[in-house]
């Protein structure tokens, strides 16, 4: 699999000025779709908000995973924002967020790739090294670099 | 202290992972946890699955809470400790440090 049918620089945005959630994830959706990954923006916006309502994607480290899963989405997707300035997010460790994965699932993809790929990035978070070279990344291409050198390992087994 | 696990979450793309990574982890650095052996209910379908065996060794069974568990049945007279997948990604070392004072294993 080609990691760029799931992570392109286009929907990576290292310089984002956010007051809040809500803005992060528009923002977001709008680079989805501008990349022509969403077939309903709003649908996939509400879809987001409502799973964020459910429990907060806040996992802790300063990384968020905010996910919409509907048919408002044409592919698996990635997109990734570092915030200018770390916003609340109600994180399970209570710090504050620096660091957006913002998940676009089709709501009838089973058992492919790029789900595996998802799979592989939710583990890598949950190692401090990885997290520290993610967040030292300064552009898009050395963010996907790392999340590509680090993931395609897993994936060819 | 021999472990085995489930983890599984709504949408099955993310936490359910995280939840497993993280335990693995905190096992590999526990001192106390001498196995942990940890199976993905996801959106991709099961993974890593429980063997008989491990099950049959394990002295406690970790499952997440958040949605069903497929198959509990097999856990049948078994300890078992239910907790949310964010639980397992917050605070993994800590719940398998009081279970092991609590198996005393």
């Amino acid at each position: 699999m080609n990691l760029s049918e799931v992570i392109t620089p286009a929907i990576i945005d290292l310089a984002v000025d956010a007051e809040d959630k809500a803005s992060v994830f528009a923002h977001l959706a709008t680079l989805l779709e501008q990349d022509g990954r969403l077939n309903d923006r709003e649908a996939y916006l509400q879809n987001v908000q409502e799973r964020e309502a459910l429990a907060t994607t806040g996992i802790g480290f300063g990384i968020a995973i905010p996910h919409g899963k509907t048919d408002a989405v044409n592919t698996v997707s990635v997109a990734i924002a570092k915030l200018a300035k770390p916003i609340d997010w109600q994180a399970m460790d209570d710090a504050p967020v620096d660091t957006v994965f913002q998940l676009a699932v089709p709501s009838a993809s089973q058992g492919d790739a790029h789900l595996k790929l998802l799979a592989a990035l939710s583990r890598k978070l949950i190692h401090a090294d990885f997290r520290a070279q993610i967040k030292a990344a300064t552009t898009p291409e050395q963010v996907i670099e790392l999340i590509g050198s680090t993931i395609n390992q897993t994936l060819e087994v | 202290m021999k472990v085995v696990a489930v983890t599984a979450c709504p949408s099955g793309v993310a936490h359910t992972y995280m939840a497993a990574e993280s335990l693995k982890v905190a096992a590999d650095e526990s001192e106390t946890c001498s196995s942990c052996f940890v199976e993905t209910q996801g959106q991709i379908g099961i993974e890593d699955e429980l063997t008989a065996q491990q099950i049959q060794a394990a002295d406690v069974v970790i499952l997440t809470n958040d949605i069903g568990i497929k198959n509990e049945t097999r856990f049948k007279g078994k300890p078992v400790l239910r907790v949310k997948a964010g639980d397992l990604i917050k605070k993994s070392p800590v719940i398998l440090s009081k279970l092991a004072s609590k198996l005393g294993a």
